[in-house]
């Protein structure tokens, strides 16, 4: 469960303050598929980023599993990112340079998998998104609709128990578009995992369990869930 | 994050920036080609003041002097110092202390010690060869039965045994002389012939009673012979000529006879003058069995200077400790400048690398974790750059060695660079050490960089 109390973030200093999320409040269940949707620039990649811990918003709490992520040591919330949450970031940031297989390997570096069982875990999240031809190729030589699975790849390697997917869908054409569409609700279907999309796709937003609305870094509406 | 797997993340960095990556690790290699010569200079120039001091002093042997300033390098003068019957003076114009026969008797009396020969200071007048009666002057010294000399002609006496009463050797120069002042035709012409050396001995001023004594018994003519210096002549057979070798500490470059004849030659020439039986140093060689700095500790005990042929070795060692280090302080340089380098390249890589950093950081990697992938990056550099140097110079210096030997007249076999593996692996150590020194503040950049500050730029 994912709940956030009260999330305010401002950026900027002294009289130029910007407050890109004012008072957030809602709920999400376990296993839920939610999208964030709102228009550029309402607000919907912090939100993302205050979720899982990666910025710090001044007031408020997000609360995951029953423990407030703000109040956890530096350490403490590297270690949550690392074991709980996969990332897909609105610009793939896959590492060009590197190949299929670095780039997928290296969430589990970080989480300090063994190698036998990071093989076999990039094997198979390579399978998932139908990559397995693709092991050796540097990332920089993949298609962008391939670099847009290889980041689902990497998010989803580790299982993590929260996906969180920034626009997964927003470069590409229709039928790619369909294909990881139908790859992230699988997941969250079969694996169990919540899955938070970050999108301005009406269409997108209406598979999902639970809608959250934002305007303007405030929640306008909350369609679905209990929240 | 396994710290092998940062390894080998920073590897792999590095060979996506083959050419910054090699650049790097070349200036490195400057300073790391330069300390790798260094050292190997110094180590060859160690083993062959090593096999030099080896093959030319016997380790037991003690030199011993009354006076500490006759060790003291560079002293040129000594000062005010108390007036002594004693004093000597040496050639170079150094008021020393001498050694009197009170103290070599002692020396023979010690049961530690054996072969105990004092330094004779024999002067002669002129030397004339056989079949010849043409005059030359030269000097004499005892002949050294500690170091190995080499015969051009003749035979020489085993190490550690003197020269008959009646023998000498000359060096080949002598000879080359010789021929040329046409009294031999060839140098070996000279084994088995006589020289005949003429000495005198020191004018004493008789007195009125001698002079008396002598007018009374040969009148003026006798009176005249008393005043003039009596001369003795002495013939010895030449047995040997030799050769300076190359690993030779010290050419000689005298007539060399037995210790016996310089005591006797030296004696003759001074008897009547203070510098009689006095000694500016003698020699002595430990007892097989006894260990010399023991017997150099007794002596010193009793207020003389003694040297063993360990601290010659340490004399030298110093001197080559002192080259060896100024060589060093150019690799070091070259290393300062290279360290710069290394800082410089890896802020450019950060900067570069930031969405990287971002990302890592983003998927919960430790600041700590990304410090240490950019420290070891720059240490993969220290190791390249290292190893790169250390190649180079292994190269050159096994090129160079045939030709320096060669060169310096060092005698084969004899190497000047000599390169070791633990130095070299140290060094390489040491750079990597260094370089992740020198990557320490863009690493602690690159760990404080905020994800999501990385993850925006594009
Ligand atoms: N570091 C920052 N400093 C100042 N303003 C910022 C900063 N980061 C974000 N903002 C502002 O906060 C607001 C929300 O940004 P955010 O990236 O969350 O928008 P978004 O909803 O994801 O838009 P898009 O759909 O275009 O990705 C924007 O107006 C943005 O300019
Ligand atoms: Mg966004």
């Amino acid at each position: 469960m994912i709940e956030l109390i009260g999330v305010t973030k401002t950026y900027g200093k002294k009289q130029s303050t910007f407050k890109a999320l004012d008072n957030i409040n809602f709920t999400i269940p376990d296993g839920a598929s939610v999208a964030i949707v709102g228009k550029s620039g309402s607000g919907k990649s912090t939100l993302m980023h205050v979720m899982s811990g990666l910025d710090r918003p001044e007031q408020g709490q997000v609360v995951i599993d029953g423990v407030d992520i703000l109040k956890l040591k530096v350490k403490a919330v590297d270690m949550f990112r690392s074991k709980k949450i996969g990332f897909i970031f609105q610009a793939f940031f896959v590492q060009a340079n590197e190949t299929t297989y670095e780039n997928v390997a290296l969430p589990l570096e970080i989480a300090n998998v063994s190698a036998g069982e990071r093989r076999r875990r990039v094997i198979e999240a390579l399978r998932t998104v139908e990559l397995t031809d693709k092991v050796k190729e540097k990332a920089r030589n993949l298609s962008g609709g391939q670099k847009q699975r290889l980041a689902i790849a990497r998010a989803i390697v580790n299982s993590p128990r929260i996906l969180f997917a920034d626009e997964p869908t927003g470069n590409l054409d229709t039928q790619t578009g369909e294909t990881i569409e139908s790859l992230l609700f699988g997941l969250n279907k079969n694996g169990g995992s919540t899955l938070v999309i970050v999108t301005h796709d009406e269409e997108l937003a209406a598979k999902c369990d639970m809608k959250i609305y934002i305007k303007d870094g405030q929640v306008d509406r909350v369609v679905g869930g209990e929240g | 994050m396994k710290t092998l797997d940062i390894i080998r993340r920073a590897g792999r960095s590095l060979r996506n920036a083959k050419t910054r990556t090699i650049l790097t690790s070349l200036a490195i290699a400057v300073g790391a080609f330069t300390i790798a010569i260094s050292l190997a200079a110094g180590e060859g120039a160690r083993q062959y003041a090593n096999k030099l001091i080896g093959s030319n002093v016997n380790p037991q042997v003690l030199f011993v002097v009354k006076d500490q300033a006759l060790f003291q390098a560079g002293v040129g003068q000594t000062g005010l110092t108390v007036y002594s019957e004693d004093n000597g003076t040496t050639p170079r114009g150094i008021t020393i202390q001498q050694l009197t026969q009170a103290d070599i008797d002692k020396f023979t009396a010690r049961t530690d010690v054996q072969n105990v020969t004092p330094v004779y200071n024999p002067q002669l007048k002129y030397v004339t060869f056989e079949g010849s009666d043409k005059k030359f002057s030269g000097e004499v010294t005892s002949y050294d039965t500690t170091i190995i000399n080499n015969a051009t002609f003749g035979t020489l006496p085993k190490l550690g045994t003197q020269l008959g009463l009646d023998e000498v050797v000359l060096p080949t120069t002598f000879a080359d002389t010789l021929v040329e002042q046409k009294v031999i035709t060839q140098p070996q012409a000279l084994i088995g012939k006589n020289v005949s050396m003429t000495i005198s001995a020191a004018t004493v001023q008789p007195t009125v009673d001698e002079i008396t004594a002598a007018f009374t018994t040969g009148g003026q003519v006798a009176v005249v012979a008393l005043t003039k210096p009596k001369t003795k002549v002495i013939t010895l057979k030449i047995v040997a000529l030799t050769k300076q070798s190359a690993t030779a500490l010290t050419g000689t470059n005298a007539f060399q006879i037995s210790s016996e004849q310089a005591r006797i030659i030296a004696e003759y020439t001074t008897k009547g003058t203070s510098a009689y039986q006095k000694y500016p140093g003698v020699t002595m060689l430990a007892k097989p069995g006894i260990d010399p700095a023991a017997v150099k500790a007794d002596l010193k005990a009793q207020g003389y200077a003694p040297q063993t042929a360990k601290d010659l070795q340490s004399l030298i060692f110093t001197i080559v400790n002192t080259l060896q280090g100024i060589v060093l302080g150019f690799g070091v340089i070259a290393l300062i400048a290279s360290v710069f380098g290394i800082v410089n390249t890896q802020y450019i890589s950060v900067l570069e690398r930031t969405r990287e950093i971002g990302l890592m950081k983003a998927l919960g990697m430790r600041g700590r974790h990304v410090s240490r992938l950019f420290q070891f990056e720059a240490a993969w550099i220290g190791f390249l750059g290292g190893t790169i140097g250390a190649i180079i110079a292994v190269i050159v210096g096994t090129l160079l060695n045939p030709v320096i030997t060669k060169a310096l007249d060092l005698g084969d076999g004899t190497s000047l660079l000599i390169f070791q593996p633990i130095p070299i692996i140290l060094m390489i150590a040491g750079l990597m050490l260094i370089a992740m020194l020198a990557g320490y503040f863009p690493a602690l950049k690159a760990s404080k960089l905020d994800p999501i500050e990385a993850l925006r730029t594009e």
